[in-house]
């Protein structure tokens, strides 16, 4: 058994076991969250430290001692683990946030502002161009709080909802989309020929142990919609 | 109760049963509905397409294990499509997890070429592994003068052997950015941190949930169109003539997206028919 079909093996057990969980919650589900908390988990710890060791304390080793603030940096983020120490945690975090603040907005006006500003001022030549003008405009109206809810202002609101409702209507659906691609990844890859005679195998040993959870009273059943 | 109450209040494991069934049967027994390409995905394959032979390209790869099987069979024609053109691709990651699928997608683009093209690790294409210091400051950093936050590529050579890193030092030695972003909702990173500062041009690739949230970008110009999910995917594949399982998995989510449909037609259907007739 090659590496590749190994892999996939062990993924369509994970991945019945995950999506067990639309059962109700149960212990086969529940072990496969914790194996894949705990794996990942390991997978970010031992690949920043890796990142760590080769960009921060192999340089300092070399004399560069500028490396020794990060490194500093990076040991006060541990004194999150207890209570009496949090306060040298809060320090590295506040930096952090507030470069990475700093840096998003010393573009942020251009790319996100005036860049769609820009994009906005366009000539009244085609369908597509009054829409884009029309929507633009009303859906930011809808957010005027601070004019009266009557008159103009009113009929403008409804069309900035109408306009937002379509948005949000695009967006659900691309999310629904987005759901699906994400199971058919894991079919694709559970019924793959060479596997797949094992997925069924797998299912039913999980339909077998839920039956008998549920029958004996062990997996309470869920009884919501 | 009646027909109507019984169906509106279904339990919901058949409608997953039902899903799951309604995805699974295009996989087991392949069905090809027709398709057309969307303006995005040709915009984006239009500009790749574009990019002078043998350009400096640098490429964001953000694709998980769970967004992977949507993003990936697009990541590998992309690359591809740039060692054919003889593009030097220099390829990262701002999260642990990509990293391994990034070199995933190299080793099926690099199955997928002819031996006439050239392909050689640290010549043509180099994965610089992880970049940390989380998300946009790392892009900053990283972007702004590489070898400040890398020592050496995934597979630790350092980056001073590498031929294909001489003399390339930040954003500006490169002639496009293609930005793999899967679910990271990292786009505004590439565009913040590179587009509007050096200037280079780039193109995208999101889940199909993000499409929306990236529009403004395309019309603003600021991102050459987008490679969206599995049918973004499917597109390029289309596009260069490469077809592989993003188009097999475009056709699930049309059965998927029908079921789906059905149920939210009669789901309302139902909700009006009791209304008109009083009931709650």
């Amino acid at each position: 058994m090659n590496a590749e079909i190994l892999g996939l093996l062990v993924g369509s057990i994970v991945s019945i076991g995950a999506y067990s969980v639309l059962i109700g919650d149960n212990p086969i589900s529940r072990v496969t969250e914790h194996l894949y908390t705990g794996i990942l988990a390991g997978y970010i710890l031992t690949t920043n430290w890796d990142y760590i060791n080769r960009n921060a304390v192999s340089r300092l080793s070399q004399g560069n001692f500028i490396y020794i603030i990060p490194i500093i940096l990076s040991l006060m983020l541990l004194g999150r683990l207890t209570p009496k120490y949090i306060w040298i945690f809060r320090y590295p975090i506040a930096l952090t946030v507030g470069a990475g603040l700093g840096l998003a907005i010393r573009t942020t006006v251009v790319a996100d502002l005036l860049g769609q500003i820009k994009a906005t001022i366009l000539p009244l030549n085609s369908i597509n161009n009054i829409v884009m003008i029309i929507g633009t405009l009303t859906a930011i109206a809808y957010f005027l709080w601070s004019t009266k809810y009557e008159g103009t202002y009113a009929q403008v609101n409804k069309v900035g909802r109408f306009f937002l409702l379509i948005a949000f209507g695009v967006t659900y659906g691309q999310t629904v989309s987005f759901r699906f691609e994400l199971v058919i990844g894991r079919l694709v890859a559970m019924l793959d020929p060479r596997i797949a005679i094992y997925t069924y195998i797998f299912i039913a040993v999980a339909a077998i142990i839920l039956a008998i959870g549920y029958r004996t009273g062990k997996i309470p059943w869920y009884t919501g919609r | 109760m009646s027909i109507i109450d019984r169906l509106l209040n279904i339990d919901s494991r058949i409608i997953y049963l039902l899903l799951f069934l309604a995805l699974a049967f295009p996989i087991l027994y392949p069905v090809v509905l027709p398709m057309e390409v969307q303006q995005y995905s040709l915009t984006a394959f239009e500009f790749v397409d574009d990019i002078p032979d043998g350009s400096y390209v640098l490429f964001d790869g953000g694709n998980t294990a769970a967004t992977y099987p949507q993003g990936g069979p697009g990541m590998i024609v992309n690359i591809v499509h740039l060692l054919r053109k003889n593009c030097k691709v220099v390829i990262f990651s701002t999260s642990v997890e990509c990293v391994p699928f990034n070199q995933q997608a190299i080793d099926d683009a690099l199955e997928k070429l002819s031996s006439d093209v050239s392909a050689e690790n640290g010549v043509n294409w180099v994965n610089l592994g992880y970049i940390g210091g989380g998300g946009e400051s790392a892009v900053a950093a990283f972007v702004n003068d590489i070898r400040s936050v890398l020592e050496a590529d995934y597979f630790g050579t350092p980056i001073n052997d590498l031929p294909i890193m001489e003399g390339v030092n930040d954003a500006s030695d490169f002639a496009a950015v293609m930005w793999w972003g899967g679910s990271q909702g990292s786009i505004p990173w590439g565009i913040r941190q590179i587009v509007e500062p050096f200037g280079v041009p780039m193109t995208g690739q999101c889940t199909t949930n993000e499409v929306p949230n990236y529009s403004p970008y395309i019309s603003s110009g600021q991102l050459q169109g987008l490679i969206g999910g599995v049918r973004g995917s499917a597109e390029y594949e289309y596009l260069l003539n490469l077809p592989g399982p993003a188009l097999g998995q475009a056709m699930a989510t049309n059965f998927g997206g029908l079921l789906w449909m059905i149920a939210v037609v009669l789901g309302n259907a139902f909700y009006l028919i009791k209304r008109a007739r009083g009931e709650e």
